[in-house]
């Protein structure tokens, strides 16, 4: 009864968001403001349609209503209930609902909040977005449904996954339900899902406003692009705490020690977050300069692209990866949605090309202006990179029948140059001033954390005489790190000079003044630490695995681990564990027991390995249990790893999450944020400064 | 006023290049040309991609040279159990399985029953190192030209493919294996009975 509810719902959602599409191009077309009115209503009802359906889903999965395929599918009673609700985007069907549903919210936000601005260019964003929409709900109701129920036809071997029965056909309800794959039953593929869905979705608005705008003419004026920033920032944020949790669920469950390996499913993630940091970027210079129109809508196509392009390769099956999605048979819809998206965007950019030119030229290589070409350069040969060693197997399978997969290290070898110029350039670009060059200011604001940092490189490389590779890494990371703090110390010293304010005073004023400036900066420390922990990964990393008897032991750097005992027992959700304890001990004194474990899921057939870790500031110390005997104590395989900063990189997001959320909030005082970005000459300062 | 027509949009600022027609350049066409053939190249992996590993009938025979020089021929190796691995020493998951995989075989090998590693795109060099650094002592070579992997259509590395005594396959493991997957399916295929050739 719920799900046919559900399921109605859906149906009514597609229609609805069908007719906003027409409904829209129509009356933005004819200029009928009933029609847009009528459209836009339509349109709003899409949301709380596909939430009446999500509810739905979610109440069956709860309640394990295992008449629709979908539940028997992904949900089972030995879950817990906070599990089963999680099953919504465990499967293919429910996850493509979802993903409709997260599209609804983000569009209906728009239609409510911009409904009086922009007027003229919203019934093309409204069409644009509606019509993704619409395409994503159409594939839910006719191609990979989660509310369609199973079979059994008299005669047949297998049972049938339809909405409506076959002929003859009787009702079939499995006693037990398949339950969800024991990998996702993890915190961080909890989160990360519905994390990286709101990013991928949320690229739409930014792509919709672009469209409309050149479908309208309106690219000329910069209006839009201000919108359009913000909501870039809202997906992109998503989709960057989407990496990290999906790279903090890898190291955690998927056991072997690292939390980045270049697979195309991750690489799928990376590529339009890359070219949408490009655009965050860029957009500033048309914001300030009107510069770059072409190359922001550039952009925006290819990081709505590229966020398609990604779905497509995960969701198909295209390009061979490790991770386990199953083949469906949206593949030939979704191709047909990406070549019209691609396409038309391609069409519409052409036609308004002399539309979009530059209001100013580059005036020096040394300016701001300059500095931000280099930086979109650099962010889109990644991607580019990126993107050819992702479809590179595919190339050469049809060009020579042989299919050949570059791996991380061409990944690693190309875009590590790459990252780190960024890095660098990090640093030294907020020295810059639009439109001048200024080398001498180059030098004396930098001269200090430049030779800080070379004394802290050099301290690093007495100590680490034996991986001179990692001196040039470190150097890049701890200069930015010092100049980005140098920022911080300037402004905080002008306010405590100026206006006698103690420092967290200073520091918070300073920061909620100019919070788009300096959550800037918060962000870019993110980034600094988690190429920190991206150092330690690449270059200190160590490994070990041996077979030990109860009581013997395996050291690994200035660990020992000692092995006391394996256990077997069963756990909850329906797995076996089998569970080893063991002694840590750091320079022969005792540190704590760990106790890694392989859990099998009975019902999947699936073993999931969890780790024993010891997570301290500078290291993690990662066991693995990885092969025991069957009967007895006397040889269990353990792999042990030593993980140098990777906690740098943990830290390094909630760090750039801070700094989002710092730089997206609202303005409180225009008149201050002016005063305080252009500070007078001061004589209190300068003394000071000299001294 | 007209309540139901919209204000028509100011005109935008021009200087007289918005009315230029539009014309194809050699940028242009290369990015249509660039977007279709990527468009081209997608659809031809969809094709490719819903064809799946195989997954029945006869096992696609292949002779393999090992690293060390000996060859062997699946053919050859009717009445016994085969398990067939491909593996590459850049791939995580391979790392997962190999203890465990190598703990099977010395656990069979006495029994009827053939393990093959085969080494997919990888370079000798780092291949050797993971086989020193797992132990492995199962039969190994690299796949060149990775003609077996593309009879067998795998979908990536690890994937492991189980050969029953008459040269069937009768499954395959995508993703790394872990106890006790591979023992039950070799106790299942060694427990058959084989009518001979």
């Amino acid at each position: 009864m719920i799900a046919d509810i559900g399921f109605f719902s859906l149906v009514i959602a597609f229609i609805m968001a069908v007719y906003g599409t027409a409904a829209s191009v129509v009356g933005g077309w004819r200029s009928r403001r009933a029609t847009i009115e009528s459209a836009r209503n339509a349109s709003l009802l899409v949301f709380p349609l596909l939430t009446l359906s999500v509810v739905a889903l979610v109440y069956a999965l709860y309640t394990l209503d295992f008449s629709l395929a979908y539940v028997a599918d992904v949900s089972s009673p030995v879950m817990s209930g906070f599990v089963r609700v999680t099953a919504l985007w465990g499967g293919q069907a429910g996850s493509v609902l979802f993903w409709a549903w997260l599209m609804a919210g983000f569009v209906a936000v728009v239609l409510v909040r911009n409904g009086e601005r922009d007027r003229e260019l919203m019934p093309y964003v409204n069409a644009i977005a509606m019509l993704t929409t619409a395409f994503f709900v159409g594939v839910v109701v006719f191609i990979t449904n989660p509310f369609a129920r199973l079979w059994y036809v008299p005669g047949a071997q297998d049972l049938t996954v339809a909405l409506l029965p076959p002929p003859g056909a009787m009702p079939y309800i499995p006693p037990d339900g398949g339950g969800l794959n024991p990998l996702l039953r993890h915190f961080g593929m909890i989160g990360h899902p519905p994390t990286t869905y709101l990013g991928f979705t949320g690229f739409v608005i930014p792509f919709a406003y672009a469209m409309a705008a050149l479908i309208t003419g309106k690219c000329r004026d910069d209006g839009w692009i201000r919108t359009t920033r913000r909501w870039t920032l809202v997906a992109w944020v998503f989709l960057s705490i989407g990496l990290v949790l999906g790279g903090r669920w890898a190291y955690d469950v998927l056991g072997w020690g690292g939390f980045w390996g270049w697979d195309p499913v991750e690489n799928a993630m990376l590529m339009p977050w890359l070219a949408g940091t490009a655009f965050l970027h860029s957009v500033m210079m048309t914001e300030k300069r009107g510069m770059l129109k072409r190359w922001n809508i550039v952009l925006i196509i290819l990081t709505y692209s590229l966020s398609l392009f990604g779905t497509f390769i995960t969701r198909t099956g295209v390009i061979s990866s490790v991770h386990a999605f199953g083949k469906s048979a949206l593949g030939p819809a979704f191709l047909a949605f990406i070549a019209l998206t691609f396409i038309g965007s391609l069409v519409l950019l052409f036609a308004r090309w002399e539309t979009l030119v530059s209001e100013h030229q580059l005036e020096s290589f040394f300016s701001r202006e300059a500095a931000f070409v280099l930086q979109n350069m650099l962010f889109l040969a990644i991607a580019v990179a990126v993107f050819w060693g992702t479809v590179f197997p595919l190339m050469t399978e049809l060009i020579t029948n042989t299919k050949i997969t570059v791996g991380p290290p061409y990944f690693k070898k190309v875009t590590t140059p790459l990252f780190f110029t960024l890095v660098l350039l990090m640093g030294l670009a907020p020295l810059s001033a639009w439109r001048k060059g200024a080398v001498d200011r180059l030098g004396k604001a930098a001269g200090l954390p430049f030779l800080a940092s070379l004394g802290i490189t050099a301290g690093w490389g007495y100590l680490h005489r034996m991986h001179p590779a990692s001196f040039a890494a470190l150097w890049v990371v701890s200069f930015v790190l010092l100049r980005i703090d140098s920022e911080f110390w300037k402004g905080l010293r002008i306010r405590m000079v100026n206006r006698q304010e103690n420092l967290p005073v200073a520091l918070g004023k300073l920061v909620r003044h100019n919070h788009r400036r300096y959550g800037g900066y918060i962000i870019h420390l993110g980034v600094v630490m988690i190429a920190l922990g991206f150092i330690g990964d690449a270059f200190f990393k160590q490994e070990t695995q041996r077979t030990l008897a109860v009581g013997e032991t395996l050291t690994l750097g200035e660990y020992t681990l000692r092995f006391d005992d394996l256990q077997m027992y069963a756990g909850s959700d329906g797995r076996e564990v089998v569970e080893a304890s063991a002694a840590l001990f750091r320079e022969g004194e005792y540190v704590r027991q760990l106790t890694p474990r392989r859990d099998y899921f009975v019902t999947q057939k699936q073993p999931v390995t969890v780790p024993g870790v010891y997570s301290t500031p500078g290291k993690d110390v990662y066991v693995l249990l990885v092969g025991w005997e069957d009967i007895g104590t006397n040889g269990s395989t353990f792999k042990m790893y030593l993980n140098p900063l990777i906690n740098w990189v943990w830290a390094g997001g909630f760090t750039l999450l801070a700094g989002v959320l710092v730089s997206a909030w609202p303005s409180s005082s225009r008149r201050e944020t002016t005063y305080v970005l252009k500070p007078g000459p001061r004589p209190a300062y300068s003394e000071h400064s000299g001294g | 006023m007209n309540d139901t027509e919209i204000d028509p949009p100011a005109a935008p600022p021009t200087n007289g290049r918005e009315d230029r027609p539009f014309r194809w350049s050699l940028g242009r066409a290369m990015a249509v040309v660039g977007v279709a053939a990527l468009i081209g190249l997608l659809g031809w992996g969809l094709v490719q991609a819903q064809r799946g590993p195989v997954e029945k009938g006869m096992a696609p025979d292949f002779t393999l040279t090992s690293f060390d020089g000996r060859t062997l021929s699946l053919s050859d190796l009717r009445g016994q159990v085969v398990i067939v691995n491909f593996w590459a020493s850049w791939c995580p998951p391979c790392r997962e399985e190999a203890a465990y995989l190598e703990q099977t075989w010395r656990k069979y090998q006495d029994r009827g029953v053939v393990f093959i590693g085969v080494d997919y795109v990888d370079a000798e060099k780092e291949a050797l190192a993971y086989i020193d650094e797992f132990d492995i002592t199962y039969f190994n070579g690299p796949d060149t030209g990775t003609r077996i992997s593309t009879d067998y259509n795998i979908q990536g590395v690890p994937e492991t493919f189980f050969i029953d005594k008459t040269g069937v396959l009768r499954g395959v493991k995508i993703g790394p294996l872990a106890p006790p997957e591979l023992d039950n399916k070799i106790d299942g295929l060694l427990a058959e009975p084989y009518p001979g050739p």
